[in-house]
This record gives C-alpha cells, sequence and structure tokens, in this order.
C-alpha cells in the first residue's frame, strides 16, 4: 500500500484520516482509498477499451471507404491494391489499415462497425437526450432511452380497456382520474406511434384471432380443458357421446356445438356459454361493468368494434348476417345492443326469459354462428383498444401487466 | 519474474494477427514499430506478452502486485503496478517514466487488467494481436485455441473461408436495430413464464445455439414442438426490427399441448410458479433436442443436449454412518441448486450478532447447503442395520449456467396449515465463486489454485424477482446483455442500475461462468 505517499493515505486521496488519527486508523483509511482507486481504475478501463476501440474501427472504416472509392470497389478484390489513402486519424497503404495518434483525439464520431452509418450517440428522448441532427441518417441502433412510463425505445401501450375482471380496481380509479372510464374516441391513427396496442395472435388449434391479454385464457377453453368451462366442455362431450376421444382431438370448436340443443338439465347453459365464448374473442371489449361505465359508453356514441359481435348472433337473421359485409358490421352497433351484451355474458342465469325466444335464430343454421365468430375477430381486436384512453394512466399501465392476471377467470 | 522463459520453447515464429477490415492492423503507430522491426523482436514481444499474462492471472497475486524500486527496495502495492514489456521488471506508475527514460523501454502492462500501456501514446492501448491474447487467456486460461484446430479441419471444404464474398452473397446480415431486447406480452397470467423465457433469451450459450440453427424450426416434424417455438422467438427477437412486445403464442400452445404429467398442475389460466415452468421447460427441451431419455431428477443421468450443456451440474452426497464409518457415495445430476431460507433466517434471528433485518447472504445459504454436513438415518449396508449417519453434499461438476431457486414458497405446518412467501431479504453478489462448494475444495487445499478459482468464477446473468403474496402476484426479471442491465415486465423493457439489480429480492438467480474452458 503506499502509506509512504506523502499524504499519508492511498493512491485515489480521497479518504483521509484525520491528522491525529491512531496508525492503525491511518493504515486502513490508506487501503480503503487503494481500493476505492481500484475500482475506478477498473471501470475506467472498461469504458475506455470501449471508446477507444470503436474510435479507433471507425478511422479505419472512414480510410477503407475512401480507399474503395478510390478504386472504384476494385480494393475488395484486390489484397493489395496500390494505393494510399492518408487521413488524419489513419492511413491505408498495401491493403492495411494503420493508426495515425491516438483515435480519441483523431476521430469524434463513431461508426457502426456493420452498417457503417454514424452511430447516434445521445438518447432521443428522457434522461440526457439531444437532438439528433436531422440531415444524418444514422444507425438504427440507438441509445436506450430513459423514461419514466416508457421503455427503452421510448414506447409505451394504451391503457388495457376495463374488462370484467377489472371492474374493482377501474372503480377505485374513478375518483382519481374522472376522466380515465371515458373512452377515447381516437383510433389508432390518432395516437402518436410510439403509443402501441395490444396484438392479437392466432390460436394454433382453432385459428381465431385473440387478443393477446386473453390468449392464455382462451387456449385453456380451446386447448386445454381445464378452463372455466371445462365442467361444461366435459358434461357436453359425456352427452354427445360420439367424440369419445379427448378434447385435444376433437376440432369442433365448443362454440358450434351448441348447435344440438341438449333437451336435459342443462339447458340454458349452451346459451351461456355462447356468451362466453363471445367473451374470449372479444377480450379486448370494455364489457360494460357496471351501469355507470355503460351509460358512458353509450354517450359516446358506443364502441362498436365490441358489440357487434353480439349484433350478428343475436339480432341479425343467420341468413343475412352472411350477406353483410364486415364493413357494414359497425353501422349496426345501437345503444340496444350494448346493453344486450351484460345481460348475455354476465347475467345469463337471470336472463333465460330473454334467452329463450332469441334462441330459435341460431338453431335451424346450427353451423352459421360458429362461423361468424371466426371471421369477425379478425380485424376489430386491434383497433378497439384504442377506444381506450391513453390519458396519463401510466400507474394503471404499470399495473396492469400484473392487471392482466387479473383477468376474468378465477385466480 | 524468475519463472518467465530464457529461450522459447519451440523455435516457431509468432505471428501478428491478420488484418481484419474495418480494424487498424496495430494498437498504435508505436505498436507498429516494434513489430515491423524483425521477426526476433515480433517473437520475444509475443513471448513476454504472454508470460505477463500468465503471472497476473494465474499466480499468486502478490508477485505481480509487488514492485521494486529505483533504490531495489521491494514494495507491494494494493494498486496496479506496471510490469515491464521489454525487461523482467515490475514497477509502480511513478517509477514507470524513469524506467522509460533510463532503457527506452516503452510499453507496460497493467497488472489488475492485463492491458498494455504505450508510454508514448500515454495511454492505454488495445492493440487486435495482444487483445486477443488477453481475451483468450481471460475467457480460457490457455493460449491455445482449440476452435482453430476445428477451423483448420475444415479450412479446404468450407465455401466460406474459400470464398470470402460467400457469406454477403448467401445471407442477410440482421439490422442493427435487432438487439434482443424486446418484451413478452402476458397473455393473462403468464408472467411466469415470460421471465424464465427472458432469461433463456438472454443466455448466451442458448443464443448461439439456436442462432446456429441448433434446433431449426424448418427441419422439425414434431407437432407443437417447444424447441421450434424457442427457434422461432431467438429468429424474432435477434432477427427482427420489431421493438413491440413479442407474442409467444407458439410457446403457449406448444405448453397447452404438452403432456407431461409431473407439470400437469401448471396448465392452468391461473398464476404460477416460474421455477416449476423453468424446470418444465428445461425438461422439455432436453427432450427434444436430447437422447430422448427422461431426466430422473435424483439420477446420474448425462446427456449431450444443450439444455445439459447449459444448465446441469452434478452433486456428490457422501453419507458416512456414524457406528461403522462406511462412507456411500451418490451422484446426483442437477438442474439447479434449491436453498431453504426459512431454518436460517431463524437460526440468524437467534445469533448473537444479528445483522440489521436479519439480512442473509447467498453465500451463507450455499455454505449451510453444500459446506456444513448434516445428520440423517440411514439403512447402513455394513452394519445392516438402521444407522446415525453424517451426509454431506458438494458439487462434483459445475454447470455453465448456474440456476439457484431461493426457496421463497414454503408450505407451513401445524394448526393452520396454509403456504407462506418468505420475503428475507437475500443479498446476492455479481461475482460468486463457487470454488468452496466444490468437491475439489472439500478434498485438498485450493487457497493458491489461483487457476481453478477463475474456472469457478460465475457473473451474474438474470434475476427474477416475485412481488406480491404467495396466491398472486407478479414475476418481473432482470437480465444483463454485455455490461448493461434491463428490467424486463413482461410487454415492457427499461434500463436497470446495478443498485435495482442488487436490492431486489430475487427468487431465482441465473449465474454464468466467467471462462468457458
Amino acid at each position: 500500500m503506499s502509506s509512504s505517499d506523502a499524504d499519508g493515505t492511498g493512491k485515489a486521496g480521497v479518504i483521509v484520516a484525520p491528522e491525529d488519527a491512531s496508525p492503525m486508523d491511518k493504515l486502513s483509511h490508506a487501503i480503503l482509498d487503494d481500493l476505492v482507486y481500484n475500482i475506478v481504475h477498473d471501470l475506467l478501463i472498461k469504458v475506455h477499451r470501449d471508446e477507444k476501440l470503436a474510435r479507433a474501427n471507425t478511422a479505419a472504416i472512414k480510410v477503407e471507404k475512401l480507399a474503395m472509392n478510390a478504386t472504384d470497389g476494385a480494393a475488395a478484390a484486390d489484397p493489395k491494391p496500390d494505393i494510399v489513402i492518408d487521413t488524419d486519424a489513419a492511413v491505408y497503404k498495401d491493403g492495411q489499415v494503420t493508426l495515425k495518434g491516438n483515435p480519441l483525439k483523431t476521430t469524434q464520431e463513431i461508426l457502426c462497425p456493420r452498417c457503417h452509418l454514424p452511430r447516434l450517440l445521445y438518447p432521443t428522448d428522457g434522461k440526457g437526450a439531444r437532438k439528433p441532427d436531422p440531415g444524418v441518417i444514422y444507425c438504427k441502433k440507438h441509445p436506450y432511452i430513459q423514461k419514466p412510463g416508457y421503455d427503452i425505445y421510448g414506447q409505451t401501450w394504451v391503457a388495457p380497456g376495463p374488462g370484467r375482471g377489472k371492474k374493482k380496481k377501474d372503480q377505485k380509479f374513478d375518483p382519481n382520474d374522472p376522466s380515465s372510464p371515458a373512452p377515447d374516441t381516437g383510433s389508432a391513427k390518432d395516437r402518436p406511434p410510439n403509443v402501441l396496442s395490444f396484438p392479437s395472435a392466432t390460436c394454433s388449434k382453432c385459428k381465431r384471432c385473440i387478443l393477446v391479454t386473453r390468449l392464455n385464457n382462451h387456449m385453456g377453453s380451446c386447448i386445454g380443458n381445464s378452463g372455466r368451462t371445462a365442467s361444461r366442455a366435459a358434461a357436453q362431450k359425456i352427452s354427445n357421446g360420439s367424440n369419445g376421444g379427448s378434447q385435444n382431438n376433437d376440432n369442433t370448436p365448443p362454440s358450434s356445438q351448441k348447435g344440438t340443443p341438449l333437451p336435459g338439465s342443462r339447458a340454458a347453459s349452451p346459451r351461456k356459454r355462447d356468451a362466453d365464448e363471445l367473451d374470449d374473442d372479444a377480450e379486448d371489449s370494455d364489457l360494460p361493468g357496471n351501469p355507470k361505465k355503460k351509460t358512458k359508453l353509450k354517450a359516446a356514441g358506443g364502441s362498436h368494434a365490441l358489440t357487434k359481435k353480439v349484433i350478428l348472433k343475436a339480432k341479425v337473421p343467420p341468413s343475412m348476417a352472411a350477406s353483410l359485409g364486415k364493413k357494414d358490421k359497425p353501422k349496426t352497433s345501437s345503444m340496444l345492443n350494448v346493453e344486450q351484451k351484460p345481460d348475455d355474458a354476465d347475467d345469463a342465469k337471470d336472463s333465460t326469459v330473454q334467452v329463450a325466444p332469441k334462441k330459435p335464430t341460431p338453431v335451424p343454421k346450427s353451423a352459421s354462428p360458429s362461423k361468424k365468430i371466426k371471421l369477425g375477430p379478425p380485424k376489430p381486436p386491434l383497433p378497439s383498444p384504442g377506444s381506450l384512453k391513453k390519458t396519463k394512466r401510466e400507474r394503471d399501465l404499470e399495473s396492469e401487466s400484473s392487471g392482466t392476471l387479473s383477468s376474468p377467470p378465477p385466480r | 519474474m524468475a519463472a518467465r522463459p530464457a529461450t522459447p520453447a519451440s523455435p516457431k515464429n509468432h505471428k501478428v494477427k491478420a488484418p481484419q477490415p474495418g480494424q487498424p492492423m496495430y494498437g498504435c503507430e508505436h505498436l507498429q514499430r516494434l513489430f515491423n522491426q524483425d521477426q526476433a523482436t515480433t517473437n520475444t514481444s509475443i513471448q513476454h506478452y504472454k508470460a505477463i499474462l500468465h503471472t497476473i492471472f494465474a499466480k499468486s497475486p502478490l508477485i505481480a502486485q509487488t514492485a521494486k524500486m529505483v533504490d531495489g527496495q521491494p514494495v507491494t502495492e494494493l494498486t496496479p503496478t506496471y510490469l515491464c514489456l521489454q525487461c523482467p521488471s515490475t514497477l509502480t506508475e511513478d517509477d514507470r517514466t524513469k524506467h522509460g527514460a533510463k532503457k527506452s523501454h516503452r510499453f507496460y502492462v497493467d497488472s489488475r487488467c492485463g492491458t498494455l500501456y504505450c508510454q508514448m501514446c500515454d495511454d492505454i492501448v488495445y492493440d487486435p494481436t495482444f487483445e486477443e491474447l488477453r481475451l483468450r487467456k481471460l475467457g480460457t486460461g490457455s493460449f491455445a485455441s482449440r476452435k482453430r484446430k476445428i477451423e483448420e479441419l475444415f479450412e479446404t471444404t468450407d465455401p466460406v473461408r474459400e470464398n470470402p464474398t460467400f457469406l454477403s452473397a448467401n445471407t442477410m446480415a440482421a439490422s442493427c436495430k435487432a438487439g434482443g431486447l424486446r418484451g413478452i406480452y402476458n397473455a393473462g397470467a403468464t408472467c411466469y413464464q415470460n421471465v424464465v423465457l427472458q432469461s433463456f433469451l438472454h443466455n448466451p450459450i442458448l443464443r448461439n445455439f439456436y442462432l446456429s440453427d441448433g434446433h431449426s424450426s424448418s427441419n422439425c416434424d414434431v407437432p407443437h414442438c417447444l424447441s421450434c417455438a424457442m427457434d422461432d422467438m431467438f429468429q424474432d427477437f435477434y432477427a427482427a426490427e420489431a421493438t413491440n412486445g413479442y407474442t409467444a403464442a407458439n410457446i403457449l400452445s406448444g405448453f397447452w399441448i404438452s403432456d407431461k404429467k409431473a407439470f400437469e398442475n401448471l396448465v392452468t389460466t391461473k398464476e404460477q410458479d416460474a421455477h416449476e415452468f423453468f424446470q418444465f421447460l428445461a425438461e422439455e427441451l432436453h427432450e427434444r433436442n436430447g437422447d430422448g431419455k427422461r431426466p430422473e431428477s435424483g439420477t446420474d443421468h448425462t446427456c449431450t443436449c444443450i439444455i445439459h450443456q447449459t444448465y446441469y451440474g452434478k452433486l456428490l452426497s457422501t453419507t458416512t454412518c456414524q457406528n461403522c464409518s462406511a462412507v456411500t457415495n451418490q451422484k446426483q445430476s442437477f438442474l439447479d441448486l434449491s436453498l431453504p431460507l426459512e431454518n436460517l433466517s431463524q437460526k440468524k434471528g437467534k445469533n448473537r450478532n444479528p445483522r440489521p433485518n436479519g439480512v442473509l447472504t447467498l453465500q451463507e445459504c450455499l455454505d449451510e447447503e453444500y459446506i456444513k454436513s448434516d445428520k440423517c438415518e440411514y439403512r447402513c449396508t455394513n452394519c445392516n442395520s438402521m444407522q446415525q449417519a453424517r451426509r454431506q453434499t458438494s458439487i462434483l461438476k459445475l454447470p455453465n449456467v448456474l440456476s439457484i431457486q431461493l426457496k421463497r414458497f414454503e408450505y407451513k405446518q401445524g394448526r393452520n396449515e396454509r403456504a407462506v412467501k418468505i420475503d428475507t431479504p437475500v443479498q446476492f453478489p455479481l461475482e460468486l465463486n463457487m470454488l468452496p462448494y466444490t468437491n475439489t475444495a472439500r478434498t485438498r487445499d485450493v487457497s493458491a489454485e489461483y487457476e481453478l478459482a477463475r474456472s469457478c468464477t460465475y457473473d451474474l446473468l438474470c434475476v427474477v424477482v416475485h412481488v406480491g403474496e404467495i396466491d398472486t402476484g407478479h414475476y418481473v426479471s432482470y437480465c444483463r446483455v454485455g455490461d448493461q442491465w434491463f428490467v424486463f415486465n413482461d410487454h415492457k423493457v427499461e434500463v436497470a442500475q446495478i443498485s435495482d439489480v442488487l436490492n431486489s429480492r430475487p427468487y431465482l438467480l441465473f449465474y454464468i461462468v466467467r471462462s468457458l474452458a
């Protein structure tokens, strides 16, 4: 240790024992000071190495580029082209690049070793951000952004809609943020490009398009049979008898199995399951969880994408629905439908009376309902999250990831 | 310095590294002059550099840290000293200048990291030839490059080697934007999968395996193969420009379809244990890539599949009968080390000097399991009766990636049986020395084997953290990419500070071995 140093402490000289300290005190101060020096030394070497290598390589790339231009690309074929290029930072001679001086002094910018474009040296947003030169095409690898509420690419996500599982949280949220339940009428186009919505994915079994946040639940009911409809599916299977194999081998989605109404005890259940299936498709939907929200939805003209499946199913006779193009769907929305939905979804038990009269329509063409479900979803799920406010609900967004845990099915 | 060979062992001429495009040939003008003097100078420079690196990294640090003052007085420093490349002197930073002025020796090696200092540049220089040697010494502990021998075998048949334009003509370079940093969307209570997937994605060994077509999804016929899903995911993370979250639909459906009975209870839409999912995924991937045998836990199973090469190590349990002193050895392969917390934190509380808040360290937990022995009852074949025995477990073979589970979820027995979460903070290091827990360290004195200690050094790679209660909560993970840490919260990726990582309360820890020997 450097106890011999004039100031009586280590090499860093930042941890100094008081004048009247005992020799042991002074010694331990000196050792600690040396250790601090070592830590800083190691950190500096690391940063220095990265930076110096990047600049040295930049100098090499630049001079090689000049050589390439000078020989019209012939330099690539000839290992020792007969030219000498001399820049401030490097020399190209006999096909070899050698440095001139210290690249930390001679070279200021950093070129990407792969695409040979200049690297952006400061993030474009958040901590330490600087405006990039609009006239320069930068390498696509940017410094990571550090900004609360945004990810390393400066992206953020629209808050997910209040599904059924979110009722409590949303109610809690209302007083803090009165604007939150109001649906945002803006579509994906109106959002800034860095605000992303949740994508949809295709279920590998039924090939339907499912919003990602509902994918696990969907697969639970579609592939596995441990979803919340499992017991009903099992009952169905037993009563159907025909498909003795496991549900995995059965390609008929449960929804279309309901085409055959059961005479027995579970008369209401196909209907109810049907509603469940619908939710699974309209995962993104803000199912009006409570009356308050419902009215707001109405006021805003309803969120069309979500309700149209109900419309197709319940209101439009199958034959007519088939003729309706997808484009027509949004127009058919009405407040009535919005109100219809919760009955179907949540209050199926109470609404058996209501259900009964509607029942006949799907029955004649047993296959058609499921077909329509397949048709419908692919396009609605994406835009609809946009219909939810993107207002500063960052806290919600953060908890949203955990919030997805609290999605409808049983915990 | 006495160990430095006076004459070269072999008359072989050392070569300067061949020029690479986009890289200067030498570290600085002065090194260029040194290398261009004559072959003898190049030879001695490279030999001396190798000998110095050996002194620094494989011998007692006392040797490299002890410098000789100008007056001949030896002095041992804690801070770096400088080893002259051109003569066998070790100097302090102050004496370096004097030495250079007197002997015209201009190059010195830093005793802490082996980097080269050029006195004429007055800066550390990074020469391609020397850096290659240094990194190889640091990485594998030897200068021999096994890889090169294999490369030479294929030299004549490999079209890539014959024609350097082959690669550029037949492949497309991935965008500079594709850095493997993406979140994974939560598909409904799947954060326990996301954290494990992220730990796989940022595991360099698995990454290299999948990106080098280790399991090509285009050549696999297994329906809903999870390894294919992994392959697709790696491609998407490291080749696509997308920065939004990733939808792990194939993983999820493969997971739902999988018929692993042992993990049947995992397949629900509820929240699950990330550790169980890690075991599930490892076994599933082993089955797709390995010898087809089920890795029975607790057996001495060896397999050459990527999962075994990455995660599996071996334990040795030694049971000594207290009656007849007969010793029984049992080998077991392990995927991860599970460390109980509860007993230890209780013990801590009773201690005379409990640390504030009852903080545990990871090393204490490891000590408890793999250094200390415990008593047990067992049936001794020698005595042919039940006997008291002393059992000790140590690590026979360390894995390349060491996964550690801290048992935070315990089932409390007693009046009201219930599972509880133990929230005890556990301090864990960025750099972990596993040598004390190995069987080697138990059987002989290893205090002077620096090379061995370095081969047992692990760097923290990934931390999985559970927040919330036992039955509901959320998983996030921290992963290191290069030297930068990131926090992965489902689809959201943010930069993390090392202090954030070290202050988290880990559930799973992944350490990667520093030198892949």
